[in-house]
């Protein structure tokens, strides 16, 4: 059965689409948020804001514009799960998240490099692992570990990046003959990769994390693997990237897609009452939005809990993957996959809630 | 529905047509003129206008986990996707999957190929495909830097374990083809070489860049795939590098073979800067070589983003880029490299890169086997086709550019001394009938009875440019999409695929393989029809019988 309500009462979905449609059509400008969806949900999400004129926001774009303004003010070299299991002979870690942030990733780490890279035992290297542990993936495995809390990340990386290209550097927490020593396991690697959660470092040490990537790379070979995409924030990414040309945080305010980082941030938006209507979406689960002024909220949820007493209309989705087939982005490849439902059932897809709402708008809105 | 294009030139050089006539369409297809007194729903009359079937683009980079990443790194670019028609051709391009579509359409493109897929990305490019509107597309699937080919080639098995995994690749990522690109060399980067040459041996795999080449080349051939393996070579951009074009030309023997965006292997070593143009040698090889097919990757001045495949090519190149921002991509297989680049008219090297791509056009006399591309975007953007069609097909027009050229690059290139001006009949060849012939498409590419309707008109003018910027009308299988250059119809078409025969052995092989090497399952790789989220998105195309 269809799970919808109009402040907190059940409805039908043929009724709560109407009141979405309605708010919608007389908002003078909408946001679409939380966007964890799959590729059809968020094709459907960016084709509405062309037509409403609204703007499109992840709930996890800060951390990943983060990382994507490093890459399109400085570049960057990196490689997939896949690669690095079957190539790597040395795994720098960095931060206390870097083995958790993605789950299958011990499992896939663990064991020996693959025989065209020699197959012996990896080495591994962490540098301010915090309280993080190696877990299933690092049996057999002893890390030099180099710092502990992460707030020394930033000087330890611009230390070692200095001794690797052998400048000079001052008075360190860490002994220079540690961080020399770990230059030197660094350089030693035959392709290492450096693996780290993307919400553990800001903008500048990842910036310099890549920057002695691409120095590594004057004499061995060395890649990155940045990880942890939650709600599909890498797909939704690639499909932004395709439609508009820009990631999220882009807006049809003036019918051509304009992407402003700071201005289209949703909860920017919302607390400067610039936007009047917003459309939520959580299909891989339930999370709440973070802003806390009002504004009329349109909720697309994968369980009614907390979204139904405070969005104006709430409508109950599928999981992508679970009560649905769905494309998303998978980190174990790195790419676009395809996965069909574990579960299937009747609910409706993020995909076909948009397409209804759409239809359901007066034409010309 | 009965429409007819009334008293147009109609250019047809796959069936011989080069007169004034008609064209009578129904049901999406070409047919024969009706019996009697036909009432045509719907007359066009296109009396002195030019009508040619809709251009097919066989190497342009328009969708994929690379191209996006282009587009995401160069946000500049279409910062402003206002007509800027001169400065900024990518902002020009307004760099979306939508616009690439309506961009083609109005130039009187009905067909593009996206030349280089990994496998694993193939979901990807398909689902970016199916957000190109109008023109209908296809892909090249990349092997040749994978471990299972390389494992194959080094644990000496048959060729028929070769052909079942190129088909089984073939099927897998929905591909019309497949691409080599610098066979090998991404691999031996991963084990920190830096150079990479038609018989350097990959290291652990112990296989030359040429067997790699000539095993999939063979491999293609066997499965009967109408086109030849497409292949990038080793080297690109380097000077002195047409000699490891020529040594791939002689490599293929009588094997049918494609070489692309030639025009990046045309250089010798003469001059004062050990850089020069080798255009002319080349053209010579390739009139030889019957077999063989090549496209141009021509350049033109502006700011571009390259998009290539072959990493450690992008990796040497990083010095260059422009802005200074680059991507490298590695994974299993090819992976990939964007690096922004700015080709300068003022630029010695660049201007001998211009000319080496129009003599290739110039001194290649076939124009079947000659195919129009600028590598969209790594030679120049495919906005600016118009002004190569006018520089092919006015000699006056190259000798205006020419003088604004560096005199010391020109002396260095053959283009000054060549008179030879295209004719349409000729472009027609180049753009529709061969490329037609070469994917092996029975029914595009020309405006015989039983053949898709796609078709475009055009005014014809003395400014060769401007009429093909701008086409007068444009039909994508019968129905009018673009009329003077402005779309005026969104529809969408499909990706053309092949499936050769194989052993179904190979499946079962895969799946242990993907499980032991990556721990996933081949399903992960799989492009279900449904999940691309249009009807009817893929067309079959026979294999040769």
């Amino acid at each position: 059965m269809d799970r919808a309500w109009i402040d907190g009462r059940p409805v039908t979905l043929k009724v709560a689409v109407a009141e979405a449609a309605k708010l919608l059509s007389t908002s003078r400008f909408p946001v679409i948020a939380g966007l964890g969806a799959d590729v059809a949900g968020t094709r459907a999400a960016i084709a509405l804001a062309e037509r409403l004129g609204a703007a499109v926001d992840h709930m996890h774009s800060e951390v990943l514009l983060r990382s994507l303004d490093v890459m399109r003010e400085a570049g960057v070299m990196v490689t997939t799960v896949s690669e690095a299991r079957a190539r790597a002979d040395y795994l720098l870690l960095v931060g206390p998240d870097a083995t958790t942030a993605c789950a299958e990733l011990p499992q896939l780490l663990v064991g020996r490099a693959g025989p065209e890279a020699g197959g012996g035992l990896r080495h591994v290297g962490w540098i301010c692992p915090g309280r993080g542990a190696l877990g299933a993936f690092g049996e057999g495995l002893q890390p030099r570990t180099i710092g502990r809390d992460p707030t020394e990340l930033p000087v330890l990386l611009a230390a070692l990046r200095a001794r690797i290209a052998g400048r000079p550097i001052g008075k360190t927490r860490t002994p220079k003959k540690v961080i020399d020593a770990l230059a030197a396991d660094l350089a030693a690697a035959r392709f290492g990769v450096a693996i780290w959660s993307a919400t553990d470092l800001g903008p500048l040490e990842t910036e310099m994390l890549h920057g002695m990537v691409v120095d590594l790379n004057v004499k061995t070979r060395f890649s990155s693997l940045p990880i942890g995409s939650a709600d599909n924030a890498l797909g939704v990414l690639q499909v932004c990237g395709w439609m508009t040309g820009f990631p999220m945080r882009t807006a049809f305010g003036r019918s051509l897609p304009e992407h402003d980082p700071w201005r289209f941030d949703t909860a920017r938006l919302v607390e400067a009452g610039e936007v009047d209507c917003a459309i939520w979406i959580s299909a891989y689960g339930a999370a709440a939005p973070e802003w806390t002024a009002v504004v009329p909220v349109i909720a697309l949820t994968a369980t009614d809990a907390p979204m139904q007493r405070t969005g104006r209309v709430a409508i109950e989705v599928g999981r992508p993957g679970t009560d649905h087939d769905a494309v998303e982005y998978a980190e174990a490849v790195g790419a676009l996959t395809w996965r069909a439902a574990a579960r299937p059932s009747h609910a409706v897809s993020v995909a076909q809630v948009l397409a209804e709402i759409a239809t359901a708008l007066p034409t010309g809105a | 529905m009965l429409t007819h294009l009334a008293g147009g030139w109609v250019i047809d050089p796959a069936n011989g047509r080069d007169e004034t006539g008609d064209i009578w369409i129904r049901d999406g297809r070409v047919v024969e003129a009706p019996p009697g007194e036909a009432r045509p729903h719907t007359t066009y009359d296109v009396s002195g206008k030019i009508v040619m079937a809709g251009g097919i683009d066989i190497h342009s980079h328009i969708a994929g986990a690379n191209v996006n990443t282009a587009r995401l790194l160069m946000p500049a670019y279409h910062h402003a996707a206002q007509q800027r028609p001169d400065v900024t051709p990518l902002a020009n391009a307004g760099w979306t999957t939508f616009a690439t579509g309506c961009l083609y359409a109005r130039m009187g493109f009905t067909m593009v190929v996206e030349p280089a897929v990994a496998p694993q990305h193939a979901l990807h490019a398909h689902l970016e495909l199916a957000d190109i509107p109008i023109i209908d597309k296809a892909t090249l699937s990349i092997l040749g830097n994978d471990d299972f080919l390389l494992g194959l080639l080094r644990a000496g098995e048959s060729a028929a374990a070769v052909n079942d995994y190129v088909a089984w690749t073939l099927e897998t990522t929905r591909a019309l083809g497949i691409k080599v690109v610098n066979a090998g060399g991404a691999m031996a980067f991963k084990s920190n070489l830096r150079s990479f040459s038609l018989d350097d041996v990959v290291p652990y795999y112990g296989v030359t860049s040429r067997q790699i080449v000539k095993a999939l080349q063979r491999a293609v051939r066997d499965l009967r795939v109408p086109h030849p393996l497409h292949v990038h070579c080793n080297n690109l951009g380097l000077a002195g590098n047409a000699e490891t074009a020529l040594a791939t030309i002689a490599a293929a023997e009588d094997v049918p073979l494609h070489l692309a965006h030639l025009q990046f292997y045309g250089y010798g070593k003469e001059g004062e800067r050990g850089f020069s143009s080798a255009a002319a040698r080349l053209a010579a090889a390739v009139n030889h070589a019957e077999g063989l097919t090549i496209d141009v990757g021509q350049v033109m001045f502006g700011q571009t983003v390259t998009i290539s495949s072959d990493v450690l090519r992008q990796f040497n190149a990083r010095a260059q880029a422009h802005p200074k921002k680059w991507v490298l991509f590695e994974d299993d297989a090819n992976g990939f490299g964007i690096v922004p680049y700015a080709y300068r008219a003022d630029d010695f090297y660049n201007a001998i890169q211009w000319a080496v791509g129009l003599e290739l056009f110039l001194l290649i006399d076939d124009p079947w086997r000659v195919f129009f591309t600028t590598d969209h975007p790594n030679g120049a953007p495919f906005t600016t086709y118009p002004e190569i069609f006018a520089l092919l097909m006015d000699r006056d027009a190259r000798a205006e550019w020419i003088a604004k050229l560096p005199p010391e690059a020109m002396a260095l290139t053959t283009l000054p001394a060549i008179s030879r001006e295209y004719t349409l009949s000729e472009i027609a060849t180049m753009t529709r009938a061969a490329p037609a012939r070469l994917l092996g498409l029975a029914d595009r590419g020309h405006l015989g009875v039983g053949a898709v309707a796609d078709v475009a008109v055009y005014e014809n003018q003395d400014d060769k440019a401007a009429m093909f910027r701008n086409a007068a009308l444009v039909f994508k299988n019968g129905e009018l999409v673009a009329r003077n250059g402005e779309v005026t119809a969104r529809r969408f078409g499909r990706a053309l695929t092949v499936r050769p025969e194989r052993d179904r052995s190979i499946d079962r092989r895969m799946r242990s393989y993907c499980q032991d090497r990556y721990g996933i399952s081949p399903d992960l790789l799989a492009v279900p029809e449904s999940a691309i989220g249009r009807p009817d998105p893929f067309e079959l195309v026979p294999c040769a019988t």
